[in-house]
């Protein structure tokens, strides 16, 4: 292991450590439960997003199967811990492996066709979500369409009480999930993904094996989508084909990833965080009333209106996402995330930390989204504007680090 | 000694044929060549020796290993390296990091740390070390085909072929290059060039290939060629004939 690998790896573990004794502290600290529940939820989505992202983010392949390995892991607790008996424990290294298999089926079928890139890709991982879900309604070995009640698993209850257990279980695969990330894209194997982003022709002509990292990486993200799927099943709990296979978890990784930011590791942190606090938030906001209670708006509708018109803003505005925008101007979003919270404190005294988070982040956001692009340009106006001698065009200005 | 030999070379696209059965050598330490009209089969034939296309028919040899089977990256790592003739950068990247990507993958295999460490020597050998951290997107034609022979020599290898590298390059950029292939060749690199403008070839190759319609039809020290009849006829004068 050479010296980064291992600063990054004591990074990891001393804060997935220090996360471990949460739980152990909500008595003296106070903090409602509810917390760690909501803390496993993100740990659940930081887990898919990496996943997701270490595969298509890097490599420039756009897989909808997301689905369908979160839907595999999901399902193998259904089988294997629900209905066969196995503990939580042992089903889910299973459960990641057959994700895994699922992946590298898939993969050595297509990316052995060069006639199944780009738009075509994204289909056929999209239609093999479908025959996994239509496989398992019709097979009732698995489902046979009548949905799975998970609640006689065996859990793992060394590890706490279920709110500690799931908080802690979700801290183990998000954090090998994004440490795996981390570590593949500072790798040979990111090396290989970036420059198949690029041209993978090229690629392969400067000595990247191009099939056997494509296989790797869409094996990996397989493997960690099929694990955290595995852990999920315990939080759903009652467990039906129409929920696990729908479009919710492609969907959401994928903005999550691109309103991060796909290039670096952080970008799905930071957009998981972001998408899942704030869709929380609408879940449980109280309805709006307007114009003296006459009419009601229900946030709780918003919330795919929302998603929808970030997503929207995110491909016409965001190329390459707010992690980047994060490291260049870290004072103006972290300024612009406590006048967002001193705002909230202001307008809504009750609010809830999480709350007041969100109104934070989305000062941030705001901040953050307008690339850096304009605003060199809207510099470059003022200074026009504001005295004749100024240079008019700056060249470079947009590569600049 | 033979570096690279191929024998009965076929490659068709659909109902054409744009190779019919090109057979040649080269030798350590040449520079071949390959001269012929537009769509006579040049870029084809670089295609399927350095493992960008595969061939329909046809065996290739590359320091005494039977390579027709093997994959692109493999023949990389072996010592067959090509640029270009539209440069194709990484275009995310940065000049530095187009380099790092041939030591982390060719012959040399460094670790990404010490690869974009050592990338900045080729990148000074192309006269590009102080475009070493901008995006590609800001060097000019001339500077991005520079940066291609940096990529390509990089992982030190045994024949490099050059596609129409000074295609697109006003008269003192072409000068430049030229000294610059001579600079590659005493690297002791074989080469295989690809051009159109005669006067370089002529003054570069030791030795050339002319092809006209996917068949060689001379072959040979570069004056003799260039004095063949049919050499004549394939650049001047066939479609007056035909019409």
């Amino acid at each position: 292991m050479n010296r980064p690998t291992v600063v990054r790896l004591t990074g990891f573990s001393v804060l997935a450590l220090a996360l471990w004794f949460l739980p152990a502290l909500q008595g003296p600290l106070g903090f409602p439960i509810f917390y760690l529940l909501f803390g496993y939820s993100l740990l659940f989505w930081f887990a898919q997003a990496s996943s997701w992202n270490m595969f298509t983010g890097f490599s420039g392949y756009f897989s909808f199967g997301q689905g369908a390995f979160y839907g595999v892991g999901v399902y193998t607790t259904g089988v294997l811990a629900s209905k066969q008996g196995w503990p939580l424990i042992a089903a889910i290294p299973v459960a990641g492996v057959l994700a895994a298999v699922l992946g590298l089926s898939l993969g050595f079928v297509v990316f052995r066709l060069r006639r199944l890139q780009g738009e075509i890709f994204a289909l056929v991982t999209l239609a093999v979500a479908f025959v996994v879900a239509a496989i398992a309604r019709v097979s009732s070995t698995i489902d046979g369409g009548s949905g799975i009640a998970l609640n006689n698993v065996q859990l793992p209850e060394f590890l706490g009480a279920y709110p500690s257990m799931m908080f802690r279980l979700g801290l183990i695969i998000a954090t090998v999930t994004i440490f795996a990330a981390a570590t593949i894209q500072h790798s040979r194997l990111g090396w290989g993904l970036f420059s198949i982003n690029d041209d993978e022709a090229v690629a392969e002509s400067l000595g990247v094996p191009t099939f056997r990292h494509k296989m790797m990486a869409f094996g990996l993200s397989a493997f960690f989508a099929g694990l955290s799927g595995a852990v999920h099943a315990i939080q759903i709990s009652y467990i039906t084909i129409e929920d696990v296979f729908s479009i919710r978890i492609p969907l959401f990784v994928i903005v999550m990833s691109v309103l991060g930011g796909m290039r670096h590791w952080m970008g799905p942190i930071v957009g998981a965080t972001i998408i899942h606090t704030l869709t929380d938030r609408l879940n449980r906001a109280s309805d709006l009333e307007l114009f003296g209670g006459n009419v009601t708006v229900s946030l709780d509708h918003l919330n795919d209106i929302i998603i929808g018109l970030l997503l929207i803003l995110m491909v016409l505005a965001v190329k390459d996402g707010l992690w980047p925008r994060l490291v260049r101007r870290k004072w103006v979003g972290a300024g612009a995330f406590i006048v967002g919270i001193l705002v909230a404190r202001l307008w809504a005294p009750e609010m809830s930390l999480i709350g007041q988070f969100v109104a934070g982040e989305l000062g941030a956001v705001v901040i953050l989204l307008p690339s850096s692009e304009v605003i060199d340009r809207w510099r470059n106006w003022r200074s026009t504007t504001g005295s004749p001698d100024a240079p008019s065009d700056r060249p470079g200005v947009g590569a600049s680090r | 000694m033979k570096l690279l030999q191929f024998d009965g070379i076929h490659k068709r696209f659909g109902g054409v044929a744009a190779l019919g059965g090109v057979s040649g050598t080269l030798e350590e330490g040449e520079i071949l060549g390959l001269v012929g009209p537009n769509g006579s089969g040049k870029s084809t034939l670089i295609n399927i020796l350095s493992g960008f296309a595969e061939p329909n028919e046809g065996q290739i040899t590359f320091a005494g290993v039977d390579v027709t089977d093997t994959e692109a990256h493999h023949r990389f790592e072996a010592g067959i390296a090509r640029t270009y003739q539209i440069p194709r950068p990484f275009s995310s990247m940065t000049a530095r990091n187009n380099v790092a990507v041939s030591l982390i993958f060719g012959k040399t295999k460094l670790h990404p740390s010490d690869a974009t460490d050592r990338a900045l020597q080729w990148l000074d050998f192309a006269g590009l070390a102080g475009f070493a951290d901008q995006s590609v997107s800001e060097l000019n034609l001339h500077q991005l085909k520079y940066l291609e022979l940096a990529r390509a020599l990089a992982s030190e290898p045994r024949v490099l072929f050059l596609d129409e590298v000074l295609a697109g390059l006003n008269p003192t950029e072409i000068e430049e290059s030229i000294l610059m292939i001579r600079r590659i060749h005493d690297l002791g690199i074989s080469l295989v060039i690809v051009e159109h403008v005669l006067r370089v070839v002529n003054a570069l190759s030791t030795r050339i290939m002319a092809l006209n319609q996917g068949l060689v039809i001379a072959e040979g020290a570069p004056e003799d060629v260039m004095k063949d009849p049919e050499v004549v006829r394939a650049y001047l004068g066939s479609r007056w004939k035909h019409a």
